[in-house]
């Protein structure tokens, strides 16, 4: 009779000691996927309120979001975590996002983009959360990034 | 009158050891596999000693009561706990699969990819044939568990590749010969075995396969990719992927057809991908400027129509 017993076949992609693989992975893919769009929205702002008095203070808040988005790049190679599928949609939703919401005028700007802030961090504290209930230690480097 | 002694000890052993072996079944099911795998292994020999010995890997206390009435010939316990003893490996079952699987690779340009080579496999480890009634009846764990080894020695002779390059020992090849080297090597992994490989191939597709051979065969590329230096993280990552993916299967398949010595052309074959792949990233690249330089062009047709229309003009 046949066993059916499913042997565990590794992938061959070296892992680091004791990481939680796909934990990592969804985390860092879905904070790429969000600091991507999140450059969009600005770039969809600036290029409808760019040269109006808010122009600095967007390129500005745009310029941190850069930052943070390179960081993200460096941590999806260091960790072979793969893109989301979705990036051309993000592309273009965050664009349309930030432009829609600067056509309201500055204040629907700002609102749009508190909006997103906040909903960022408070993704970003549940995820340190389960970051820290799994193993504080080995995610340390992470979580510095993270806060 | 000791010999009936001591028979009737160990009938009573025997039928106590019976009874407790039930309960052990209930409570660690996990120990059954290899119980069972223990059986397989005794067929052929004495009735109770494979029964017994493997009682002693499950409690160690047990024999020493009975040790000596039932089983005088039977292999000393062990109170290591890991089972010293030479007569049965403790391992886990999917080493043991792993090691037959292994050992059935040997017999499988003469059976193909099927059951008779896993039992054969299974002979040349000391297990009894039935040892291969573990496995689907299709052969499907012996491909996938080879695919998985070729995976992981491809993987091992990128990883050393890349040692040589760091260490300043060797060069590190362009990207289109690295990928040239790296996929004739693992297609070369298939020489041995390629009067069957079309079999395996079909089998791979079944539909309760897929999931695992979609797997192995991304993970493959992933590596390769992530060893040839690719660091997109972009939509890049995808076309990448997916275009090398399409040079591996087609020219596994020119392979099978091939018939030229040491498959040369295979590798024509797949050299001349490789050189499509990269002009294709040029042409894009070609075509995004032209485009652009195309865009450019029109604005500047429209803004002179509109000055010449003398719809510019400000009132």
């Amino acid at each position: 009779p046949a066993g059916g017993v499913s042997l565990r076949l590794c992938s061959t992609r070296a892992t680091l000691e004791g990481i939680n693989h796909p934990l990592i992975d969804r985390i860092i893919r879905v904070d790429h996927a969000g600091e991507y769009g999140a450059n969009r929205i600005y770039a969809g702002q600036m290029a409808v309120l760019g040269r109006s008095s808010v122009g600095p203070i967007i390129q500005q808040m745009w310029n941190q979001e850069k930052d943070h988005l390179k960081k993200f790049n460096e941590l999806m190679v260091a960790y072979r975590v793969r893109p989301t599928v979705l990036l051309p949609f993000w592309n273009v939703a965050g664009f349309v996002l930030g432009a829609g919401s600067a056509l309201l005028g500055k204040k629907g700007a700002m609102a749009c983009t508190v909006a997103v802030e906040e909903s960022i961090s408070d993704h970003y504290n549940s995820q340190i959360r389960t970051l820290m209930e799994e193993d504080p230690e080995k995610y340390k480097e992470l979580l510095q990034v993270f806060k | 009158m000791a010999a009936a002694a001591a028979g009737s000890l160990r009938r009573a052993g025997w039928r106590l050891w019976r009874g407790r072996a039930v309960v052990r079944c209930q409570l660690s099911p996990p120990q059954r596999p290899l119980q069972a795998s223990a059986v397989l292994r005794g067929v052929s020999d004495e009735q109770k000693e494979p029964l017994a010995s493997s009682s002693q890997q499950q409690f160690s206390s047990h024999p020493t009561n009975h040790q000596p009435e039932q089983e005088p010939q039977g292999p000393r316990p062990s109170y290591t706990g890991q089972g010293g003893q030479e007569s049965e490996d403790y391992e886990s079952e999917e080493q043991l699969q792993h090691r037959i699987l292994t050992a059935a690779l040997e017999f499988v340009p003469e059976h193909g990819w099927t059951a008779e080579a896993i039992a054969e496999g299974a002979k040349t480890l000391g297990l009894s044939v039935a040892a291969a009634g573990m496995f689907h009846s299709d052969g499907s764990e012996l491909i996938l568990h080879f695919v998985s080894q070729c995976n992981t020695k491809l993987s091992e002779l990128l990883e050393q590749e890349q040692k040589l390059v760091q260490l300043g020992e060797a060069e590190k090849k362009p990207t289109d010969q690295f990928l040239r080297d790296a996929v004739e090597a693992r297609l070369r992994m298939l020489i041995p075995y390629i009067e069957k490989w079309p079999q395996a191939l079909s089998i791979l597709l079944l539909p309760h396969n897929i999931p695992s051979s979609l797997n192995l065969l991304t993970s493959m590329i992933d590596d390769v990719w992530h060893y040839a230096g690719d660091q997109s993280t972009d939509f890049n990552w995808y076309t990448r992927r997916a275009v090398l993916t399409g040079i591996y299967n087609t020219t596994e398949l020119v392979m099978m057809q091939d018939s030229s010595p040491d498959f040369e052309e295979t590798w024509r074959f797949l050299e001349n991908r490789v050189a499509d792949a990269m002009n294709m990233g040029n042409t894009a690249n070609q075509v995004q400027s032209t485009g652009e330089a195309l865009v450019q062009g029109l604005m500047g047709a429209a803004v002179t129509i509109r000055n010449l229309a003398g719809l510019n003009q400000r009132r």
